[in-house]
C-alpha cells in the first residue's frame, strides 16, 4: 500500500531507527545496566562502520584497540591461515572486548560474512567516558570485569576437567 | 609495460597532488595560522570542558561557561592591561629618541672602549643599532598581528573557531575518522589516541607554564621598579614557550630596557638575578609539576625546529615549532612501532 506522506507519521521511521540502536545496545550484556540516558551518552562516542561481504574487520596478530557490536549482518571469527571458523556471530553479538583492557595483538581474525553494520567501542572511548561520565563508565567496567571473571571461571573448570582426563589417560598407560 | 606506465602516472599524479596541497597551504598560511591557534586553544581548554561536563553540564553549556569566563578575562585584559602596554611601547620609542638614553649608551660605549682595547678604533655606533633594533622589534609586534589579517578579524575568528571546536571538536574528529577506510580505521584511531596522550600534557603544560612565568616576571619586574614591567613580563612569559632561546630573550630585553632607561648597574644585576631565579623556580618546581609527561626531544632537534618554524612562519612559527615537531615525532615513532609489531609479531 502506498502511504500518503501528508497523513502518515514521516518522523516515525527516523525515531524508530534511533530506538533500534538503543535497543541493540541495551541487549549487549556489557551495556545492559545502563539507563536510556546513559545509552545515549554511549551512542555518541561509538563509531559506526559498514563492511562489505568478506571484508576483513581485523586480522590476527594486529594490535587491537577495542570491541565491535553487530548492529546488522553476520561476522565470522577465524583462526590461522587456513581460516578455521571459530564462531559465526550475528545481530546483537559482540567480539574483541578483551582489547578494551589489554593492548595485545588480536588472537583471531574477524571477517564480515554478509554486508554488515557494526559499532566500534574502543579503549580511548572507554577512558573518555570514565572521565566525563564516571557513573556510566563504572557500570560498563563492572560488567566487563564480571564477564571476564565468568570466562576465567569457565576456562578454569575446563582446564581442571582436561587435566583430570589427562591424568586418567596417563594412569591407563601406566 | 602498461603496469609500469600506470604506476609512473600514479606517482606523478600523487606528487602533483601533494604539491598542489603544499601550494594551497603556503598561500593560505596566514589564515591557516589563525585556525591552528584556535585549534590549539580549544585543545588546551578541552579538559576544562570535560570537567564541567563531569560536573553535570551539557557540552554546550560547559563551552558557554568557559567562554563567559574567557570573555571576562579578555575584557579585563583589553580594558586594564592593553592601554598601559601600548603606553609603555610609546614611551620606549620616545625615550630612545631623547637625550637621556643616548647619554647612557655613550657611557656604555666608553666603558667597552676602555675595557676592550681591540675595539678602540672601531665605530661601535650602539645608539643607532639599538634604535633600529627596538624600532624593528616594536614594529614587528604590531605587524605580526596586523599582517596576519586585521586585528579585528583575528579577534573575531579565533574565539569563533575555539567555541565551535570546543563544542563540536569530538564529533568533528569522529566524523573525520568515519571517512577513513576500514583497513586503516583502527590504526588511525590508535595513532590519534597515542598522539593526544603525549602531546596533550605537553601543550597544556607549556601553556600554563607560560602563564606562571609571565605572571612571576611581571611581579618581579614590578617589585624591582623596572619600567614597562607589564610588557617585558608578558613577553618573557610568551617567549618561555620557545625553548632555550625564549627565556634568554626575555632576560636580555629586560636588561636592555634597564640599560636604556637609566643604566643603573645594580638594577641590571637584580633583573638578571630575578630572571635567573624565575628560571630556577621554573626548572625545579613549575616544569616537573605542570609540564607532565613532556615529549622527550633532543635539544638540537628543538633548536632546529624553532629555527625552521621561524624561517617559514616568523615569530608564530617559532612558538608552534616545538609542538609541531613533537606531534611529528610521536606520529613517526608510533607508525614505526606499529609496523614493527605487525611485521614481527
Amino acid at each position: 500500500m502506498h502511504e500518503d506522506s501528508l497523513w502518515t507519521n514521516i518522523f516515525r521511521l527516523k525515531s524508530g531507527e534511533k530506538e533500534d540502536i538503543l535497543t541493540v545496545l541495551k541487549r549487549i550484556p556489557l551495556f545492559q545496566d545502563l539507563t536510556r540516558k546513559e545509552l545515549r551518552q554511549l551512542e555518541r562516542i561509538l563509531h559506526q562502520r559498514t563492511y562489505k561481504k568478506d571484508e576483513v574487520i581485523f586480522s590476527e596478530g594486529e594490535p587491537g584497540v577495542g570491541m565491535y557490536i553487530i548492529e546488522s549482518g553476520q561476522v565470522r571469527i577465524t583462526l590461522g591461515n587456513e581460516q578455521k571458523v571459530l564462531a559465526v556471530l550475528s545481530k546483537g553479538d559482540f567480539f574483541g572486548e578483551m582489547a578494551l583492557l589489554l593492548e595485545a595483538p588480536r588472537t583471531a581474525s574477524a571477517i564480515a560474512s554478509k554486508p554488515s553494520r557494526l559499532y566500534g567501542f574502543f579503549q580511548p572511548d572507554l577512558f573518555s567516558i570514565l572521565e566525563t561520565y564516571p557513573r556510566t563508565g563504572n557500570k560498563i567496567l563492572l560488567r566487563l570485569s564480571q564477564m571476564i571473571a565468568e570466562r576465567l571461571r569457565h576456562s578454569n573448570l575446563e582446564n581442571r576437567e582436561l587435566r583430570n582426563k589427562l591424568n586418567s589417560l596417563l594412569k591407563k598407560e601406566d | 609495460m602498461d603496469v609500469t606506465v600506470n604506476r609512473f602516472l600514479k606517482i606523478v599524479l600523487s606528487i602533483m597532488f601533494l604539491l598542489a596541497i603544499g601550494w594551497v597551504v603556503v598561500e593560505l598560511s596566514s589564515i591557516l595560522i589563525i585556525f591552528i591557534i584556535g585549534a590549539l586553544l580549544a585543545y588546551i581548554l578541552d579538559p576544562i570542558t570535560s570537567f564541567l561536563e563531569y560536573k553535570g553540564l551539557s557540552r554546550t553549556s560547559a563551552t558557554a561557561v568557559i567562554f563567559l569566563c574567557l570573555a571576562l578575562l579578555l575584557f579585563i585584559f583589553i580594558y586594564f592591561i592593553v592601554p598601559p602596554i601600548i603606553d609603555q611601547i610609546k614611551v620606549i620609542q620616545y625615550n630612545l629618541g631623547s637625550g637621556k638614553s643616548a647619554e647612557t649608551i655613550n657611557r656604555i660605549e666608553q666603558f667597552i672602549r676602555n675595557n676592550l682595547p681591540m675595539l678602540k678604533d672601531v665605530n661601535l655606533d650602539l645608539q643607532n643599532k639599538l634604535n633600529t633594533a627596538v624600532n624593528h622589534f616594536s614594529n614587528s609586534i604590531f605587524s605580526l598581528v596586523g599582517s596576519v589579517i586585521s586585528i579585528i578579524t583575528t579577534l573575531v575568528i579565533i574565539p569563533f573557531v575555539v567555541f565551535f571546536l570546543l563544542k563540536d571538536g569530538r564529533a568533528l574528529i569522529k566524523s573525520m575518522v568515519s571517512i577513513i577506510p576500514n583497513r586503516y580505521f583502527e590504526i588511525t584511531l590508535n595513532l590519534i589516541y597515542k598522539t593526544d596522550k603525549q602531546i596533550g600534557g605537553y601543550l597544556r603544560g607549556q601553556f600554563f607554564d607560560a602563564l606562571i612565568i609571565g605572571f612571576l616576571s611581571v611581579v618581579a619586574l614590578w617589585v624591582l621598579n623596572v619600567p614597562y614591567f607589564l610588557l617585558i613580563g608578558a613577553f618573557a612569559g610568551l617567549a618561555n614557550m620557545v625553548p632555550y632561546i625564549g627565556p634568554l630573550t626575555g632576560a636580555v630585553i629586560a636588561i636592555l630596557v634597564v640599560t636604556i632607561t637609566n643604566g643603573a648597574v645594580n638594577q641590571m644585576l637584580m633583573v638578571a638575578g630575578a630572571f635567573a631565579l624565575i628560571q630556577l623556580l621554573d626548572n625545579v618546581l613549575v616544569q616537573p609539576i605542570v609540564v607532565a609527561r613532556s615529549v622527550q626531544m633532543h635539544p638540537l632537534l628543538v633548536i632546529f625546529a624553532v629555527i625552521v618554524g621561524g624561517q617559514f612562519f616568523g615569530v608564530i612559527g617559532m612558538f608552534l615549532a616545538v609542538p609541531a615537531a613533537a606531534i611529528l615525532k610521536v606520529f613517526v615513532l608510533e607508525i614505526y612501532y606499529l609496523y614493527k609489531k605487525v611485521n614481527f609479531a
